[in-house]
């Protein structure tokens, strides 16, 4: 088992260095992500994961661009983030097709936002349509298909702006386990097709261990980096790596990690809830 | 829906009208009937209650005239004036109501007070302001159809899924960007329905302010005619609005249901 430094190298295309991101509630401040550096190289598949609570989508909108971070840098290519940056396309959790568009006009919104033609963003959109596999649903509306067909519009949506690094929080959350399996193979494909830089964040180890380059783990609160683990499995990566040895000992080390956390994290929340049923 | 359509075949030929149909008709065939009645009877003031006779044959008479078109289009004018200038403001102030959470605050209560409030009251203070002319008419049926359409847009602005909007920012979409296309598709259903509203209270603020003071328009003929007691002609006209109406309801609502704002 390999595990990199966490310090990012100036060959990174996507660099995290030294985030913190602070939120002011009513109960006092909320330390969401603690100090948190490393780095996604051109083509790589990055995975983050860690227990629920400990600050992945709070990293995934600050790389994103959404929210604003409380110290530390995010750059990309050299370029600082501190608002949406054309290089990066987010993938979100929820679902966030536009119903009142087909799914062609779905694809083409981004074309359609920086002035492309008509014509050639349909041609576009086409293209990307096809590439997640909805030739043929090019007419339809987000409530005529399935929840995992409108999360490949939404990809495909991402996937059409062209962006460097695809940043996708929890993509297959809230699909059932076929469909986040057949899913993960897509993305997996097409990664690999476009040798598209990406980073997946997921609190699905399988999954992570499966499509991953490298997995970054995170602590439970504050959210910190506890270790990145290279994943050193031949692709392409079909179902029958699952099974193998090599891939059950990554699973099982990095769930040793997690568990650690997400037991933190679960004893943490119990006593929450007593102190509220306490002070109430 | 194009769904639906596939579960419920709709029914193609029918060849017996449904229940419903041959309830309503029975229901205005009694009315009709009971009405005849009643203007035969002589219990009644003569010409309270006209003949269908008299009625149909004002009608005729009412459309067969140009004036009655011109003071038509003088009504329709004004009211889509009202609804044209009522409901853009009512939506730019609902769309900033919606989104500013210290505005709203401030602000929205009034909305709510003012909005029930029958906006005929304002009628004097609008003929000082803009005469006795259309203008006066005009200004009634926007602050009438003003309301509606601020508080829907309001509400439908908080409505708006948030991961659509945060879908838009990380797309780098401009705020014109943001209104015009996920903004406002977002809402159209709150917005067409205060649209709606708006319609009928400005149908209603213009004709109520024609019938008080005026010189043209349906509500000044119809004034006109309960002056100089042409009852027939009053019901003629009544009847003609009725159904004038109903088509502007169902405009609106078929505007609605275009097919690429539909789907919900
Ligand atoms: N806008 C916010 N205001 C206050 N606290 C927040 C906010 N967003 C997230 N948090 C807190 O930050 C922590 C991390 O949240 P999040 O990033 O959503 O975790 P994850 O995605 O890993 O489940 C949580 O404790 C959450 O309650
Ligand atoms: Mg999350």
């Amino acid at each position: 088992m390999t595990s990199t430094p966490h310090n990012p190298a100036n060959t990174d295309i996507l660099v995290v260095d030294d985030v913190v991101v602070r939120f002011e509630t009513q109960e006092g401040p909320v330390i969401a992500v603690d100090h948190v550096s490393f780095g996604v190289r051109q083509g790589e598949f990055l995975s983050v994961i860690g227990p629920s609570g400990c600050g992945k989508s709070t990293l995934f909108n600050v790389i994103g661009g959404l929210i604003g971070h409380t110290s530390g840098v995010v750059s990309v290519g050299g370029e600082t983030i501190n608002s949406p940056h054309q290089s990066i396309g987010m993938v979100f959790r929820e679902e966030s097709t536009f119903p009142w568009r087909s799914v062609t006009d779905n694809v083409a919104f981004p074309l359609e936002l920086i002035g492309m033609p008509k014509a050639q963003r349909i041609e576009r959109a086409r293209h990307f349509i096809s590439l997640v596999g909805l030739d043929g649903f090019e007419n339809r509306y987000p409530n005529e298909l399935s929840g995992g067909m409108r999360q490949r519009v939404s990809l495909a949506r991402t996937l059409a702006s062209e962006p460097k690094i695809l940043l996708m929080d929890e993509p297959f959350a809230a699909l059932d386990e076929q469909t986040r399996l057949l899913l993960g193979d897509k993305v997996l494909q097409i990664q690999q097709q476009l040798k598209q830089t990406t980073l997946l964040i997921t609190h699905n180890i399988t999954e992570a261990v499966q499509m991953s380059d490298r997995i970054l783990v995170m602590t439970y609160r504050p959210g910190k980096v506890k270790r990145i683990v290279d994943i050193d499995l031949p692709r392409p990566r079909t179902s029958e790596i699952v099974g193998s040895e090599a891939f059950g000992r990554y699973v099982a080390q990095i769930w040793a990690d997690l568990r650690e956390e997400a037991s933190r994290g679960m004893r943490d929340e119990e006593e929450h809830a007593l102190h509220h049923v306490s002070t109430t | 829906m194009a769904d639906t359509s596939r579960v419920t075949p709709l029914p193609a030929s029918v060849p017996v009208l449904s229940p419903v149909t041959l309830l309503r008709l029975v229901i205005i065939l009694t009315v009709l009937a009971v009405w005849e009645f009643l203007s035969h009877s002589g219990w009644l003031y003569r010409d309270v209650v006209p003949s269908l006779l008299a009625i149909g044959r004002a009608m005729f008479d009412l459309l067969a005239h140009g004036e009655y078109y011109f003071n038509l289009a003088v009504t329709a004018g004004e009211v889509g004036a009202a609804l044209a200038i009522g409901g853009s403001l009512g939506l730019v102030v609902g769309i900033v109501l919606g989104a500013n959470r210290f505005l709203s605050k401030a602000f929205e209560s009034y909305l709510y007070y003012l909005g029930p409030t029958p906006k005929i009251i304002f009628f004097p203070i609008m003929i000082m302001w803009f005469g006795v002319g259309p203008g006066s008419k005009i200004a009634l049926g926007t602050l009438s159809c003003f309301f509606p359409v601020a508080l829907s847009a309001a509400a439908g602005m908080r409505q708006i899924d948030k991961v659509l909007i945060r879908v838009g920012n990380s797309f780098r979409a401009s705020t014109a960007q943001m209104v015009f296309k996920i903004y406002l598709p977002a809402m159209r259903h709150p917005i067409i329905n205060g649209v709606r509203l708006g319609l009928g209270v400005a149908l209603i603020g213009t004709l109520l302010a024609e019938t008080k003071l005026s010189n043209k328009g349906i509500g000044f003929l119809i004034i006109q005619a309960y002056s100089i007691f042409d009852m027939p002609r009053m019901y003629a006209m009544l009847i003609v609005l009725f159904v004038l109406s109903i088509g502007a309801n169902s405009v609106v609502g078929r505007l609605g249901g275009l097919d690429s704002i539909k789907r919900s």
